[in-house]
């Protein structure tokens, strides 16, 4: 005599979720750099700006803000992401 | 009554018995530590019964990550957390209510801060289910309280990932993240219930949720004067600003029949309570200087800068709840100021079976 019991998880919301590829390549990309909205983020993002343009060839580096860490981004600052190749998100604190 | 069986879309396994099932649970990571009652398709059937709902019936969906909760996974950890099937419209009602925007479910649950969700029972429901405002009403006891609390933080791990050092990056948490759900003591205060004060029908059954640090604890056994009383509670906030966080928002206060009878006595209703609290629950900058924090004390306003601990009077959420005796009582604080706010939900029960 065995027992049936049900996944209490739910890991593939929306039917499927995937991972973006990875580029192969930084060179020629424009990167979006994603400030979280807390302290010491931007002063973070402009170190990683800098590495991002003088040592990968970066071609266009977009500076993102969320104005508050606890909420998602707004929906402008996520339409802005979509010119980007690749996003880096960073908290600040 | 044995309830027709849903088609059900989650993945079932088949073990030896209830004891294996609660290891093979324990070791996937799908608990809060503590055993679990086996959510078999039966049981899970039944929670779904009691709420009139169907498995794919999508109960709130977590804005930030898009994520929807289902009532089939709503069920199963129901079931998983020990709830009775009646239980399950107050689960779905507190988990609706998170799912509001200004809850702010993503912020408040995985932050460092550490917050647990503080439910709230108002209504008929509260005695149809048993469920304790009175005795330890923060402690254990009471299967009501203890299991909805818990099939709402099973619902956050197993349904949004909120596991501790994943999506919940809580540096210190509180036991609350176990369980934290009362119901107010509707019948020994003649204070308008607070589903009611939030625009809740007299009559309806709802849950009010705060995400909420641990409740600090007060007592003042000294005065029957309603403002040496509400000093106390004023102390208590002020210290909560100046030791943890100094921004307004949603404080829970909880006021047991001794201290409560006082404050009737002198016809102090919860409104009064909440412009007594609201004007003197306030703290300025410079008393940053004697909690350690004196290189805060000349930033953005300067040492006469004031802060209020309510944003406006309403943000205080008063409930009548403890037991008998002792003049204690509690504040409750809020995990960040306003950034997550208090939210109500009314319970849905199905028509045809009334509140159980």
């Amino acid at each position: 005599m065995s027992i049936r019991v049900l996944d209490p998880t739910a890991s593939t919301p929306n039917g499927e979720m995937r991972n973006t590829p990875r580029l192969a390549t930084l060179a020629g990309c424009t990167v979006g750099l994603l400030d979280n909205g807390k302290i010491r983020a931007r002063e973070l993002l402009d170190h990683v700006e800098e590495i991002l343009r003088n040592q990968h060839g970066v071609a266009d580096v977009v500076r993102l803000r969320k104005p508050d860490a606890s909420r998602p981004a707004p929906a402008a600052v996520v339409a802005d992401m979509r010119q980007c190749d690749a996003i880096i998100s960073a908290v600040g604190d | 009554m044995t309830p027709s069986m849903p088609s059900f879309h989650s993945a079932a396994y088949e073990l030896p018995d209830a004891f294996e099932a609660n290891e093979f649970y324990q070791q996937q990571g799908w608990t809060d530590g503590l055993p679990i009652v086996p959510p078999t398709e039966e049981r899970v059937a039944a929670c779904l019964q009691a709420a009139a709902l169907t498995p794919g019936d999508i109960v709130g969906v977590e804005g930030v990550r898009q994520r929807p909760i289902t009532a089939e996974k709503v069920a199963i950890n129901a079931v998983m957390a020990g709830c009775l099937p009646a239980y399950m419209p107050v689960v779905v009602a507190a988990l609706r209510a998170m799912c509001e925007e200004p809850f702010n479910l993503h912020g408040s649950s995985a932050s460092t801060g550490g917050s647990a969700q503080f439910i709230v029972v108002n209504g008929p429901i509260r005695t149809a289910l048993g469920m304790n405002a009175t005795h330890n009403v923060f402690g254990n006891g009471n299967r009501a309280n203890a299991t909805i609390g818990r099939a709402v933080r099973l619902v956050l791990i197993n349904v949004l990932g909120c596991i501790p050092g994943q999506l919940d990056r809580s540096t210190l948490g509180h036991a609350g993240k176990f369980t934290f759900c009362i119901a107010e003591d509707e019948e020994d205060s003649p204070w308008t219930p607070l589903a009611q004060e939030r625009g809740v029908p007299a009559g309806a059954s709802a849950v009010t949720v705060l995400a909420c640090e641990a409740p600090r604890q007060i007592m003042n056994e000294w005065t029957h004067d309603p403002e040496e009383i509400l000093e106390t509670f004023a102390a208590e906030m002020r210290h909560n600003m100046l030791t943890y966080s100094v921004w307004s928002g949603n404080y829970g206060l909880v006021i047991p029949k001794q201290l409560r009878e006082l404050l009737v006595a002198a016809a102090w209703q919860k409104q009064d309570m909440r412009e007594y609290l609201y004007r003197s629950a306030r703290v300025r900058r410079r008393e940053w200087t004697r909690v350690g924090k004196a290189n805060v004390v000349a930033r953005g306003g300067g040492p006469d800068q004031e802060f209020t601990a309510l944003g406006t009077p309403d943000d205080l959420l008063v409930v009548a709840a403890g037991g008998p005796a002792g003049g204690f009582g509690a504040v409750i604080p809020p995990w960040f100021g306003s950034k997550a706010r208090a939210t109500t939900a009314v319970i849905d029960l199905p028509a045809t079976q009334g509140v159980c």
